[in-house]
């Protein structure tokens, strides 16, 4: 639950170093420009490259083969892969308890040397914090976070992150509802930049590998102890699945990318015999704690039998062990 | 002389953004403060110029959460933030009370996973900025 006054003491925190952020940015800016034109001279000087995936360039490049879907309806899609804390949260309200070996190696992290592979395990790492943080974990939280802060900085979003503060709640075991905040603000701090500075194809990949180890954590979870909730959220995954290939798609002229689809589309297949279907209610407005609420009062019934389900773990299991061995 | 032009822009270009990037980053803090006992998902920066239409976000709802959405008006600016919560075409709730005053957070208790669509306009078409936070409520 969420405390109010803890949350205050970052914000408050967070407020004084906006305040001396915006001072710090007029230098900082000035400095850029120079760090920038001094980057221009030095190129080609033999300094330690990424390697080169076709990847680590803006959407623009992608001029002459055209995105399938306008930027708009992307971003649209991009929204609505819904976040890995829900799944997190459902995990947790279940009752099973946490499980580190779910948890993605983060040992790898300096072989992943291409824009493709940071942003795919970024995501996979920034749902772990999201487990992590569900059931404060506070102690493997910064092992977590030394890996997510590397790629983010890789992929040249780490400014997004606050470190050392996170570090700090961690360690300190305090004000986790801040820590949890701060996580999940984090990231949608960088998938917003990504979106909006043409680097769509890096926050389409974020929200993949986010998605891919949500619905692993929730496999494995399934696996030790069937619990309907899970099963049928795993089943109605089925409803973004076709949204997350058709983003993943616009991409698909680079190999890694061509990959990744193929990979997903199994998954994709398994969900051929999942149904779902809705009984329609009487809507009916009520208020909670002086809050009005829509309540829609329908029934979702999501059909997918043992052997199905055994399918789609299996499809999703692959697709994970691919992305974190890449 | 293009040059010194060229980087003075970047410049400029780039303390702009980096000021209302900040100012709508010090709403969405204060804002989230409001969620009380809810857990925070998403937010959602609207500013919109008089006359405009209201402007859209698609979000997926999951079955058996309890979503809360928060609205903070920023300062400076005449509109109320209006926000309503649909399905299609099918509005679900909104901000604005029949009687013309403002819910402090709408609830949405979902019954079925999909697709729904956030819009959010300024009261008598006014201009305004404002953010959305969207947090569920902890069981």
């Amino acid at each position: 639950m969420i405390q109010s006054n803890s949350k205050k003491d970052y914000f408050y925190r967070a407020k004084k170093m906006n305040f001396m952020n915006r001072k710090i940015s007029t230098v900082l800016a000035i400095l850029i420009a120079g760090g920038s034109l001094l980057m221009v001279n030095c190129q080609g000087d033999g300094s330690k490259a990424k390697k080169s995936d076709d990847f680590a360039i803006p959407d623009s490049i992608f001029k002459d083969k055209p995105l399938m879907i306008s930027k708009e309806a992307m971003n649209d899609i991009i929204d609505n892969i819904s976040s890995p804390v829900e799944m997190a949260a459902l995990i947790k309200s279940t009752g099973v308890p946490f499980n580190q070996k779910f948890l993605a190696p983060t040992n790898k992290v300096d072989n992943l040397d291409t824009d493709f592979k940071q942003a795919l395990n970024l995501g996979i790492y920034g749902c772990d914090l999201g487990y992590l943080n569900m059931y404060e974990k506070t102690g493997s939280i910064i092992s977590s976070m030394q890996a997510i802060k590397k790629l983010a900085d890789q992929l040249r979003i780490g400014h997004f992150f606050d470190f050392n503060t996170i570090k700090r709640l961690a360690t300190n075991n305090e004000n986790i509802d801040s820590l949890m905040y701060i996580s999940v603000s984090s990231f949608n701090n960088m998938d917003e930049y990504l979106r909006e500075n043409n680097r769509s194809n890096i926050s389409s990949l974020l929200v993949t590998g986010m998605w891919v180890e949500g619905m692993y954590l929730a496999c494995q979870v399934v696996k030790e102890s069937p619990h309907d909730q899970l099963v049928e959220r795993i089943g109605d995954s089925k409803i973004v699945l076709s949204d997350l290939l058709l983003i993943l798609k616009n991409y698909k002229s680079n190999s890694s990318f061509a990959n990744l689809v193929k990979e997903i589309e199994k998954i994709k297949k398994e969900y051929e015999n999942v149904t779902i279907q809705v009984i329609p209610g009487e809507p009916e407005m009520v208020e909670v704690d002086g809050m009005l609420m829509f309540k829609s009062n329908e029934q979702q019934i999501i059909d997918i039998s043992d052997e199905t389900l055994a399918k789609i773990i299996a499809a999703i299991e692959n697709a994970r062990t691919m992305i974190i061995n890449l | 002389m293009k040059h010194a032009i060229k980087i003075l822009s970047v410049l400029l270009l780039t303390l702009t953004m980096n000021h209302s990037f900040a100012q709508s980053d010090d709403l969405v803090n204060v804002c989230a403060l409001g969620i009380g006992n809810a857990t925070y998902l998403k937010d959602f920066k609207v500013k919109l110029p008089a006359n405009s239409p209201a402007q859209k976000f698609s979000v997926i709802l999951t079955k058996g959460f309890v979503y809360k959405f928060v609205v903070c008006n920023a300062e400076g600016y005449e509109g109320k933030a209006v926000i309503q919560l649909s399905e299609g075409n099918n509005a679900l709730v909104s901000n604005l009370k029949p009687d013309g005053s403002f819910a402090e957070a709408v609830g949405f208790s979902c019954q079925k996973t999909g697709m729904y669509n956030i819009f959010c306009s300024f009261k008598n078409n006014k201009e305004g900025a404002a953010v959305i936070i969207m947090s569920y409520i902890t069981k």
